[in-house]
């Protein structure tokens, strides 16, 4: 699986209902030592409700500047939340291709944490 | 230990690309000999917007390493930059293509040997440039050659003007007998000519190159303050120049020989021979500047490893981009193309480039796990975001003020 397999992919919660897209992955760096740093293991997902577009790095931090573009991408954001990788249930088959809209969706656990998206 | 002057190498050659390409030569002398001076306010608005964000992508590249492509992928995500990098590759390469084929005319201007044997030459001879000299070398060669431009303010003071008139030209009108479709539509492209997304490219990875770091940020701005209002001077110049001889006689511009038509009357032979290694040095440091700018964004967009600081073996890819380009640039020159008709239609790339450009670097400028306390103040987020707002909205009005008055007719 690459990063491309989940970003922009909707997302759907146990009973199919739609909560957003994948707007951006969150890994860390506590694997098995790599060439120059551990090696990244995906953490959680990053969904936003309204629109597969970038946050632009605002979710990370209170960061209130420039205006007015940064009120702009987080009223655009808004209800954006963090999902662990062990809250999802399953993924699309990346080799399966473009199927139907809700079949490729990824889908959360019945019982998923949506988390605050700040760091 | 680099002197004073040369610590500023890195803006002039940047500021060169931009102002003083082979298309940017000719679009001032053509503007100067129908409009006057009265376009002269637009350079000057763009010459404070590219200091606005090559300061702030100069501050990232010292603060944090990374130039400024690379910050665009992290913040815009993989589509929407590809959508940036696809519209600044044709921006880069159609420039490159000018380039190549105005360093042939300059050398024809010098040999009277027909451009079109000059075309390869030229090629290779960026190419051996690009392979072999150092970052440094190369930025300071060109930048302090292309000073020799300098003969166009020379030739304004030699031709003795009406100052007064001359002075009254400055303010911004149309001419009665231009419309004012044209007028702005010359207005959208010196403006867009100031701006171009190469330039930020290319100084923020010229930044890297350079080795810049936290205690470089006084370098950086020093190269932004020198850098571009002296590109912005000597592209006024040149109008000026036009004003003041092809105006009054009805001459209207359209190949870079007449450029030197002013410079001819005021300085004579001399200045002219001055003048001419000017342009063979601007076009070829313009030429450097976009071919290194094609390996710096898809370098940085694909995660290669880029630089000139690293030999051409540790960085393949990046040097076989450059490659490509050039074989491009030959092959389109080739075909008979007028060079310079050529960057008209960059413009319309422009329109997608910028916004997705300045506005990543406007974003990351502010971010305190990049900057720490060298983040944005108030007054560069002001400024920042009125010219964002500018470039949308010169953006917008590019396309169909090119259409309507089919590319300045």
């Amino acid at each position: 699986m690459i990063a491309s397999d989940l970003l922009d992919v909707p997302v759907h919660d146990e009973a199919g209902a739609h909560l957003g897209w994948v707007v951006d992955l969150r890994f860390v760096l506590d694997g098995a030592p790599d060439t120059f740093l551990a090696r990244a293991r995906l953490h959680a997902l990053v969904v936003s409700p309204r629109t597969r577009t970038s946050f632009m790095g605002f979710e990370r931090s209170s960061v209130r500047h420039p205006w007015p573009v940064a009120p702009i991408l987080r009223w655009w954001h808004r209800g954006t939340f963090l999902v662990h990788w062990p809250d999802v249930a399953r993924v699309p088959d990346p080799d399966a291709g473009a199927g139907p809209e809700d079949t490729a969706a990824i889908v959360l656990r019945a019982e998923f944490t949506a988390y605050e998206p700040g760091l | 230990m680099k002197s004073r002057l040369l610590t500023v190498a890195l803006g002039i050659l940047t500021a060169i690309g931009g102002f003083l390409d082979a298309g940017d030569l000719v679009t001032n002398a053509v503007v100067g000999s129908r409009f006057g001076l009265s376009l002269a306010w637009v350079v000057l608005v763009g010459v404070v917007g590219i200091c606005v964000f090559a300061h702030m992508s100069g501050k990232v590249a010292a603060v944090s390493g990374r130039a400024t492509f690379e910050v665009i992928r992290e913040r815009l995500g993989p589509t929407t930059a590809g959508l940036n990098l696809a519209a600044s590759l044709a921006v880069t390469v159609l420039t490159l293509v000018a380039e190549v084929g105005g360093i042939a005319l300059a050398l024809q201007l010098a040999s009277s040997v027909d451009h079109r044997l000059w075309v390869p030459v030229a090629a290779l001879a960026v190419w051996l440039v690009l392979w072999r000299v150092k970052f440094n070398l190369m930025e300071n060669v060109t930048g302090l050659l292309g000073l020799t431009l300098v003969g166009f303010a020379v030739a304004v003071f030699l031709l003795g003007p009406d100052w007064g008139d001359l002075a009254a030209q400055l303010v911004p009108q149309v001419p009665v007998q231009e419309s004012a479709a044209v007028y702005w539509y010359f207005a959208v492209a010196l403006f867009g000519a100031a701006m171009t997304p190469y330039e930020v490219f290319f100084f923020s990875s010229g930044g890297v190159e350079d080795g810049w770091t936290v205690k470089d940020l006084a370098s950086s701005r020093l190269n932004v303050m020198v850098g571009f209002p002296l590109g912005g001077l000597l592209s006024v110049s040149i109008a000026a120049c036009a004003a003041i001889v092809l105006l009054p006689a009805g001459i209207q511009v359209d190949s870079m020989s007449q450029l030197t038509l002013p410079i001819a009357e005021a300085g004579g032979t001399l200045l002219v021979a001055v003048v001419i290694v000017g342009l063979v040095a601007a076009t070829f440091g313009a030429a450097l500047e976009t071919a290194l700018s094609t390996g710096y964004t898809l370098s940085q967009y694909l995660g290669w490893s880029w630089g000139k600081f690293r030999r051409p073996a540790r960085a393949p890819r990046f040097h076989l981009a450059m490659i490509l380009a050039l074989v491009v640039a030959v092959g389109v020159l080739m075909t008979n193309v007028d060079p310079i008709a050529v960057t008209e239609y960059s413009v319309v790339f422009s329109a997608v480039a910028l916004p997705l450009t300045y506005l990543p670097i406007l974003v990351v400028a502010n971010d305190p796990e990049y900057m720490g306390e060298h983040v944005n103040g108030r007054f560069m987020n002001v400024l920042g975001t009125v010219y964002l707002f500018i470039l949308v909205v010169a953006a917008l009005a590019a396309i169909p003020l090119m259409i309507v008055t089919e590319a300045g007719g």
